[in-house]
């Protein structure tokens, strides 16, 4: 869980702050919420990074004459890439990266069809379906020469 | 499960479970001696692993810190993880994709090859390929590789189909879906692929040959072998005549033991071998075991890697199916014209949404990501993998401060490119993109090289004593009952995925030591 330190409020910007960095227009907000809050709960464990990310958040918040969480998606990735290589953002973007692309269902979005296994693999459900081009040849001839 | 006693000063120590200590271990377990394999990793099985890239990562990776310096990108972009490699039994052997391509003839004589290369340490193998065939032989019949031996080849994947497609088109010929060592059919007492599409992660299913699936069953059915988990070496012993007495490990709870030996094999992969080294120093020893030359260490190389992704106005869903079963070998032929020394493969690569955020510019964020993975169902991928030249200076060394959890230094893993890498990637990943736009990719995505899966060259064989590490055998010029099985001995990199050559030399080392160990060892 993460520190009562951090308000609605923050995690508000937070979320804005996760989907401005990397932006899909079919993503709807879920996603990118789940990526705030595992940015919000390894903050939790780390006194460093929380104090960094509260400050930060109040930083971002204070950039233009709105909250962050209002701004239009292009001011917002402006006043993000103002703070691009702070500390705040560098740890935000890389707990994020990884969260938003592990959730299955952004993999959906995506067309990814995640694990396989227990569904025995694509040998009987389309490793080779492509269709769009011909079939290649898949021996060698021969060796290459040296 | 059999168990050697601490003192048993006949068994043979082999540290580390992969392609070099697990191909080791079982051949001298089938000639009947006594194999100890201390693994400093868990012991996962196929039921163990994730199909789920970072968690995967999170179970089987070698996590422990080291630390990194030199101008290479890894060190700017994974500072802390020079390497992409596994700790747990059957060491990276559970982690590769199988692709199985042999050296050529000149590989092994890169220095007369290549000439006088100004800023590397090229050096002539010991050995010919000659003398390596009859081993390539018996290594693919061991790991069933595809169109080898009567094996049959891996049938075309979507992401093949736009790889080979655009090689006809650009003019290649030389490609085709192997050969790769997962079984296409069953073999060996081994399922055929599911074209489950996940090797990087653990294969599942038990098609993909590794030593956790092959190499160490059968040794273990012999009664030769104690298997040791969760056991990390921390220094290998030695008598006043200096000769390795046996080593010091730590167990799984946390406990210091001794195993005896009359024999230890290291095989911890490059980086973790040359430590091993480098930490057994002694008075008798004062710059590292085996290290007379001053070579433990340095001569490392990683390969010259890059990736190209192509996307098109269709789908092609890469990740299904046989990650690497793809090659194109054109330009791993012997040509200097091209502004470069060496060759290289093109190989198929898939990455799911995870990893290709993640490494697709690390640490980078914005719509220039985000926009490649809203592409992604129509994404093929390509590895470009090629020999890269060995450097004095590109080295593995302790480092100064930092300890791991046990309180041992860690490896500093220390790389600058040649401008013969930075030619070959350029080139490499320009070829690629044309692979690619030949078949009408809408754009092409280069990706910086990942950190090293190839870890090569840090206790080199050598004919001189003076430029090396180990003999043709892999037995160290210092300490005649050393020995190195992993790819640490590699001479020169050569352009070819390393596994296959390195059960090769494995194959052959076991049946040397086997034959010595009656004679001048014992």
């Amino acid at each position: 869980m993460g520190s009562t330190l951090v308000t609605a409020q923050d995690r508000q910007t937070l979320v804005n702050v996760v989907s401005a960095a990397f932006p899909h227009s079919t993503f709807p907000r879920g996603p990118y919420e789940r990526a705030a809050d595992a940015v919000i709960a390894q903050a939790g464990t780390d006194p460093r990074f929380l104090a960094q990310l509260l400050q930060g958040l109040t930083d971002l918040d204070a950039q233009r004459e709105v909250r962050f969480s209002e701004l239009d998606a292009e001011t917002a990735g402006a006043v993000l890439r103002g703070a691009d290589g702070s500390p705040f953002l560098t740890s935000i973007v890389d707990s994020a990266i990884v969260t938003l692309y592990s959730d299955p269902e952004v993999w959906d979005l995506l067309g990814y069809e995640g694990p396989s296994y227990d569904k025995g693999g694509y040998v009987d459900r389309g490793f080779d379906d492509l269709d769009w081009l011909p079939d290649p040849k898949i021996e060698f001839e021969d060796e290459v020469p040296a | 499960m059999t168990r050697f006693s601490y003192d048993d000063s006949d068994v043979v120590v082999v540290v580390g479970s992969g392609a070099g200590g697990g191909t080791v271990a079982n051949e001298l377990c089938q000639r009947g001696l006594k194999t100890v394999v201390l693994e400093a990793g868990p012991h996962l099985t196929g039921e163990d692993y994730h199909q789920d890239e970072w968690p995967a990562f999170a179970q089987m990776a070698w996590g422990d810190t080291r630390t990194t310096s030199g101008s290479w990108q890894v060190a700017k972009d994974f500072p802390n993880l020079p390497a992409w490699l596994v700790k747990a039994v059957g060491g990276t052997t559970t982690h590769w994709a199988g692709a199985c391509p042999r050296f050529k003839a000149h590989e092994f004589t890169a220095r007369s090859t290549y000439g006088d290369l100004e800023g590397t340490s090229l050096l002539d193998w010991p050995i010919a390929l000659g003398e390596l065939e009859p081993y390539y032989d018996k290594a693919e019949i061991k790991m069933g590789v595809t169109h080898r031996h009567g094996r049959p080849p891996l049938p075309a994947n979507n992401n093949y189909k736009v790889f080979a497609n655009g090689a006809e088109k650009l003019g290649y010929r030389y490609y085709s879906t192997g050969p790769y060592a997962t079984n296409a059919e069953p073999y060996d007492g081994r399922p055929a692929t599911l074209q489950d599409g996940f090797n990087f992660q653990g294969d599942k299913h038990g098609s993909k040959w590794s030593t956790l699936v092959a190499e160490l069953p059968k040794a273990e059915k012999t009664g030769h072998l104690d298997l040791r988990p969760d056991s990390h070496v921390a220094q290998i012993e030695h008598d006043a005549k200096g000769r390795a007495t046996g080593v010091l490990y730590i167990d799984r709870n946390g406990t210091l033991r001794r195993q005896r030996a009359a024999v230890v094999v290291v095989a911890g992969n490059s980086i973790e071998t040359a430590r091993l080294l480098l930490l057994s120093g002694s008075p008798q020893f004062p710059d590292g075991l085996a290290n007379s030359s001053g070579q433990v260490g340095r001569n490392y190389m990683r390969h010259t890697t890059g990736t190209v992704w192509g996307q098109f106005d269709k789908p092609v869903r890469m990740w299904r199916g046989e990650t690497m079963a793809g090659v194109i070998a054109d330009e791993s032929r012997l040509d200097t014209d091209r502004g470069f020394v060496g060759g290289y493969y093109m190989e198929t690569i898939s990455l799911g949404p995870a990893f290709l955020a993640k490494f697709i510019a690390p640490g980078r964020w914005g719509s220039h990501i985000s926009d490649l993975l809203d592409g992604y169902r129509n994404t093929a991928g390509m590895w470009i993998v090629g020999e890269d030249m060995p450097r004095a200076d590109n080295r593995i060394t302790l480092s100064g401060d930092t300890v791991d959890q046990h309180g041992l230094p860690v490896a500093n893993v220390h790389f600058d490119d040649h401008p013969n890498d930075v030619a070959m990637r350029a080139h490499g990943q320009r070829q690629g993109a044309a692979v690619y736009k030949a078949v009408g990719a809408l754009k092409t995505i280069e990706t910086p090289p990942y950190p090293s899966t190839h870890n090569l060259g840090t206790a080199r064989m050598s004919q001189r004593p003076r430029d090396g590490v180990v003999d043709r055998f892999g037995r160290a010029h210092d300490v005649p009952n050393l020995f190195v099985a992993d790819g640490s001995v590699f001479t020169t990199g050569a352009a070819a995925n390393p596994t296959l050559t390195i059960v090769a030399l494995a194959t052959r080392q076991a049946e040397y030591i086997a034959t010595e160990l009656n004679k001048t060892l014992a």
